[in-house]
């Protein structure tokens, strides 16, 4: 089929370019990758003048973002370097990412965006710490909890320090208007007194729940629903069993893209 | 190759070396076997260009700043199949920051937005010309932008910076999508010849 073939072969720039949109005609050039070497030498080829025309494009990244990704990759759990099927979890993070991989197949494997904000979570809310089986179980537990706003499309991750130290780490579901937090590192407080979430708006600010007790100076995930656009969260210190409303300033007010 | 050119030692090394790319094959390695501080360099060497790219294709701060983030997590994450046989860690982190690049401008929530972007696009080669700063890199890809023909150069840059698919490259430039294809891989073949990649 040389006619097919050539008309084929020309699509080689294109894809290299990410510029196939139609799925199924760049599954197609893919699957031909695959069989053709001399395709596949051809493509890395424009990919490194790609690779060139990104450099040429260099913009200087915000410096917060440093810290964030550096924090976020100390407790993000790496790809084992061969993926298997049929792996049983030991209580290993590694081995659990596989199993949450098998087990969630909404995470397309490739997917980059959600299944990075899926398993850098993940570990965020404790897998990472689990030293037993039973608080791998637990972790294991609060990981479905969010796994609904973990499975959104357009899961957001945004991550911010506090006034007091420490830091809270968010995964927004805008579509449903949930999100779910984790802190690290915030400072013990004395008895008597807690950590309360708020969601606070223009016209009001609601409670969105009291931080549990940390563990290894992690916060399991806490919960909250009915996120609208112009939302922060905010995070005060409140006399336990929590206020209706904030008593003191808060530590951290941590706008939320809706 | 001159060989009286002050830089002609620099450009007949490998586009790799240029880039300083057998490093970052090492780092990744690195990266692959959990080492955080390797982690940190790769960081230090290849966030500008993820950010850069990521920015000329989606042009909102925010969303770039995301889809930087992600990315960058992604590479720790998948550092362990990075293989340095098939191709150096640069363009294996960059294929993958343009992709997700990508990825968002064709996600249907950005479809919206994105008809106003193309509303406010420049021309390819103002957006090439803005971009170059001093650095090397960029003034050799600008130089070798400049050999192309205009519709090869035009098809290149609206594809790769501007987040366009080669179907919305013909319609933009009124070149029909056989010709559109071709003209983008010609031009990519002038390029490699002219940036020296192996």
């Amino acid at each position: 089929m040389p006619l097919f073939r050539r008309s084929l072969h020309s699509l080689a720039g294109a894809y290299a370019l990410d510029a196939i949109e139609n799925p199924a005609e760049r599954d197609r050039f893919a699957r031909h990758l695959e069989r053709c070497s001399s395709c596949a030498a051809e493509v890395r080829g424009y990919r490194e003048v790609a690779t060139a025309m990104a450099f040429a494009a260099e913009a200087e990244p915000p410096p917060a973002m440093r810290p964030l990704v550096l924090e976020a990759a100390a407790h993000t759990p790496q790809l084992p370097r061969e993926a298997r099927t049929h792996a049983r979890p030991r209580g290993v993070p590694g081995r659990v990412t596989r199993t949450r991989a098998a087990r969630t197949p909404w995470v397309p494997w490739l997917s980059g965006a959600v299944a990075t904000v899926a398993v850098a979570v993940a570990v965020f809310f404790g897998i990472a710490q689990a030293h037993t089986q039973d608080e791998l179980n637990q972790a294991q537990a609060e990981n479905q909890a969010v796994s609904l706003v973990l499975s959104a499309p357009q899961a957001r991750l945004v991550s911010q320090q506090t006034t007091a130290g420490g830091r809270a780490t968010v995964v927004l579901d805008a579509s449903r208007h949930e999100l779910a937090v984790i802190t690290s590192g915030l400072p013990a407080l004395p008895a008597g007194k807690v950590y309360q979430l708020w969601l606070i708006g223009s016209t009001k600010i609601t409670s969105a729940g009291l931080l549990p007790e940390a563990k290894a100076g992690r916060t399991a995930p806490v919960l909250a629903s009915g996120v609208v656009q112009g939302d922060k969260l905010g995070l005060t210190v409140e006399p336990a069993p929590g206020s209706s409303q904030p008593t003191t300033t808060p530590i951290l007010a941590l706008p939320l893209p809706v | 190759m001159n060989p009286g050119d002050p830089d002609a030692s620099r450009f007949s090394a490998t586009a790799a070396d240029r880039r300083g790319e057998r490093d970052l094959d090492d780092l990744l390695i690195h990266v692959a076997r959990g080492d955080q501080n390797a982690f940190e360099a790769v960081y230090d060497r290849l966030a500008g260009p993820v950010y850069g790219v990521i920015r000329r294709v989606l042009r909102d701060p925010s969303q770039s700043e995301e889809v930087t983030q992600e990315v960058l997590l992604e590479v720790w994450r998948n550092a362990t199949r990075f293989d340095p046989a098939v191709g150096g860690a640069a363009t294996w982190v960059m294929t993958i920051a343009h992709r997700r690049a990508i990825d968002r401008v064709r996600s249907a929530t950005a479809a919206a937005d994105r008809e106003q972007r193309v509303a406010d696009v420049h021309t390819p080669h103002d957006e090439v010309a803005e971009a170059v700063e001093a650095s090397l890199d960029a003034e050799r890809v600008r130089r070798c932008l400049d050999a192309l023909t205009e519709v090869q150069r035009e098809s290149i840059t609206l594809a790769y910076y501007g987040g366009y698919s080669y179907r919305q490259v013909s319609e933009k430039l009124e070149v029909t999508l056989g010709a559109i294809k071709t003209r983008i891989r010609d031009g990519l073949i002038r390029m490699r010849d002219c940036l020296g990649v192996s």
